[in-house]
């Protein structure tokens, strides 16, 4: 690491440097490890592993019981017969993609008739929609009548394209939103499913998409903080992790520490990690300070584990501010991971003793979900999503610096007992709140709202 | 005490059967929202009942498994987010068994926020961290197949229902019912003669208890009539 180049081939690992290289003075004692030094290179396959096929309902009973699966059975009953379309952009790569492989084959076990279409358009269609998602994070975008031609242009060869005959109609953002205007010449209800943060939107394009997400029967978003006024209900669905995914499932322990061995982790002494891009956003740096600052008073590895540095030239930077903030620490082991490392992250935050996520923006932080399913304490910055899903000091800390994450570290690995306890709690949590099965029954009881198979009871009816 | 109440009770059957059911909810983002504790009173005073009840009642299910220092949504973000430890205490000292109504609920609510603001009226306008977002419940009851037409019938449906099943039963139940008390001690109560065991489950500490605990707990009681 000393000449700052990631080291290949498979992963590009690093903190194998020579102890007496970098600060021990401050450290407390690390064996000095030769074999840590000359660590073989882990095994990860250059390319992308083929997908498990999806779960089945009943793999779901060991985890969240029988009653809440016959709660889903009795729900998508009174659908029975009811069919629903969802549309989306992409059938591959992607959070929605990875969500919609998984959801639409549960809903449809449980005989909720869903079909899955993906919009199609040019390369100057894709253009002007990834104009419009990075707008509606707050980015410039000049919405010119050239912009508007092409979006209507390709949104009318879809309508035109696709049938709308079922019952329930779900468009994922923005990009096939004013298939709307099929509404008024098909029965169905329509549902605008927002999965970015609207918080604060690019006027313009916010402007010219409005009138469109208004004639929708509902909206849903993953925070309430990421939504708009909208005239229809809006909804929150939190965004969910599957339980049974390779980066959730439950892992042999042999498999724990192999991954553990091959990136040279030392599980006799405490491991605290953070998964996440080279990114300056989730400031890996900053935990770097953090573990340091900790590190004076409790005995740590850190792990810093995540991809992005290696096809993005900011990743690449941020890796490299990375790597001189680490200096020559052999406790700080930093993993440029493939996307496809699922069973290598899974293994990690199932090895950690404190889960960090110290970002400084943040979508919903499904990381951090991720490590409160795995029972792990959780430090992570109060932002975003993040304090749904870390109720301070209930099920994690929150914090807000470099010194507060310092503190939390040296906290938790002190107090053992507390740390369990959040993490216990944590793990409730995300089963309560963040698993798929949750998220198959929200779109159940939608459904039965929208069509008005059910009437839900006001609070104080009997 | 539910010694003297044993011999008839194992083989006696209730008037009526309790059947269990199920409750799911969809949660609906409201349009109030507050960074401040001057918005929280202004927006507790016109916020629809729903909302107060999703974060009093409501969010008591949600957060089902916290045994300590949880109790409604308002105590929590005075403490987390407006850093006033004093309004968090006050708020959280709050026990929604001794309400039959969301109005006098709200009322409870308002008057402590404005009490506190007016002690402190520097804490009224000092930003959060992050605000308060007002949200609301749909609520969706849902049967399950778990009849209890005697106690040992009714033991078996406490020990085999989701934990949301006790939520519906044993706390949505308290608003639902307009009583300071519960659909399985009304039942235990009515249907069967068992005043004192009834007596005994409503008085489980939902506050200190998960809804593990409160399962376990109502068990306890009663097995030790069986």
């Amino acid at each position: 690491m000393s000449d700052g180049k990631p080291l290949q081939p498979e992963a590009t690992l690093t903190g194998d440097q020579p102890a007496e290289s970098g600060s021990g003075a401050v450290h407390a004692p690390s064996p000095p490890d030769v074999e840590r030094r000359q660590r073989p290179r882990p095994k990860i396959s250059t390319t992308p592993p083929a997908p498990p096929p999806p779960p089945r309902l009943d793999d779901y009973e060991p985890i969240i019981g029988k009653p809440e699966l016959d709660d889903l059975r009795f729900l998508a009953r009174q659908l029975r017969g009811k069919t629903v379309k969802m549309v989306n952009s992409t059938a591959v790569g992607g959070g929605v993609a990875e969500m919609l492989n998984r959801l639409i084959p549960l809903l449809n076990e449980l005989e909720v008739a869903t079909k899955w279409e993906v919009i199609t358009g040019g390369n100057d269609f894709f253009e002007v929609t990834k104009g419009f998602h990075n707008a509606l994070h707050g980015g410039e975008y000049a919405v010119t009548q050239a912009v508007k031609d092409i979006f209507m242009m390709y949104t009318e060869q879809n309508r035109q394209r696709m049938q709308f005959v079922e019952d329930l109609f779900v468009m994922h953002d923005p990009q096939p939103a004013a298939l709307i205007s099929s509404k008024e010449r098909h029965r169905g209800r329509w549902v605008w499913r927002c999965h970015i943060d609207l918080s604060n939107p690019n006027p313009e394009v916010w402007g010219f998409l409005r009138p469109f997400i208004d004639q929708y029967d509902a909206a849903i978003f993953s925070s309430p903080a990421f939504s708009r006024q909208l005239a229809c209900p809006q909804y929150l669905f939190y965004p969910c992790i599957d339980p049974l995914s390779e980066k959730n499932k439950d892992l042999e322990e042999s498999v724990v520490a192999k991954v553990c061995d091959d990136f040279g982790i030392d599980r006799s002494r405490p491991v605290i990690t953070q998964i996440s891009r080279f990114d300056r956003l989730k400031d890996p740096v900053g935990v770097i300070q953090a573990y340091k600052l900790a590190k004076k008073y409790v005995d740590c590895q850190l792990v810093l584990a995540g991809g992005g540095a290696t096809d993005d030239p900011e990743g690449a930077a941020v890796l490299q501010e990375v790597m001189e903030e680490a200096d020559d620490d052999p406790d700080v082991i930093i993993l440029n991971l493939p996307p496809w490392s699922a069973i290598e992250i899974n293994a990690l935050q199932c090895a950690s003793t404190l889960v960090i996520q110290k970002s400084l923006k943040e979508g919903f932080g499904l990381t951090v979900t991720e490590g409160l399913w795995k029972g792990k304490p959780v430090i992570a910055g109060a932002v975003g999503g993040i304090p749904t899903q870390v109720i301070h000091k209930l099920t994690g800390v929150l914090v807000h610096s470099v010194e507060g994450c310092a503190y939390q570290i040296r906290y938790l690995l002190t107090h053992p007992e507390y740390a369990a306890q959040l993490g216990k709690n944590g793990r409730e949590h995300v089963k309560e709140n963040f698993l798929m099965t949750t998220n198959v029954k929200r779109w159940l009881l939608l459904f039965q709202i929208l069509l008005g198979t059910t009437r839900p009871h006001p609070p104080e009816e009997g | 005490m539910a010694t003297a109440e044993m011999p008839a009770v194992a083989g006696r059957w209730a008037r009526a059967p309790f059947y269990f059911n199920s409750a799911a909810h969809l949660i609906r983002i409201g349009r109030e929202k507050a960074s401040n504790l001057a918005e929280l009173l202004e927006a507790l005073q016109v916020c629809p009942d729903e909302s107060i009840f999703q974060h009093t009642f409501q969010t008591l299910g949600e957060h089902h498994f916290i045994r300590e220092g949880f109790s409604n949504d308002f105590a929590h973000w005075a403490f987390a987010a407006c850093n006033e430890v004093g309004l968090a205490e006050r708020l959280a000292s709050i026990d929604v068994r001794e309400f039959t109504s969301i109005a006098a609920l709200r009322q409870r609510l308002v008057d402590l926020v404005d009490a506190y603001l007016k002690q402190n009226p520097r804490a009224r306008e000092r930003s959060a961290f992050e605000p308060f977002y007002f949200s609301a419940s749909e609520l969706i009851v849902i049967p399950t197949p778990f009849v209890g037409r005697n106690l040992a019938e009714f033991a078996d449906g406490i020990r085999q229902v989701s934990l949301h099943s006790i939520y519906y039963h044993f706390i949505d139940a308290r608003l639902r019912l307009k009583l300071n008390s519960n659909d399985f001690s009304l039942w235990l109560e009515h249907e069967l003669d068992l005043a004192r065991l009834a007596d005994r489950i409503n008085r489980i500490d939902i506050y200190t208890s998960t809804l593990h605990d409160v399962r376990r707990a109502i068990l306890r009681v009663v097995q030790s009539a069986l």
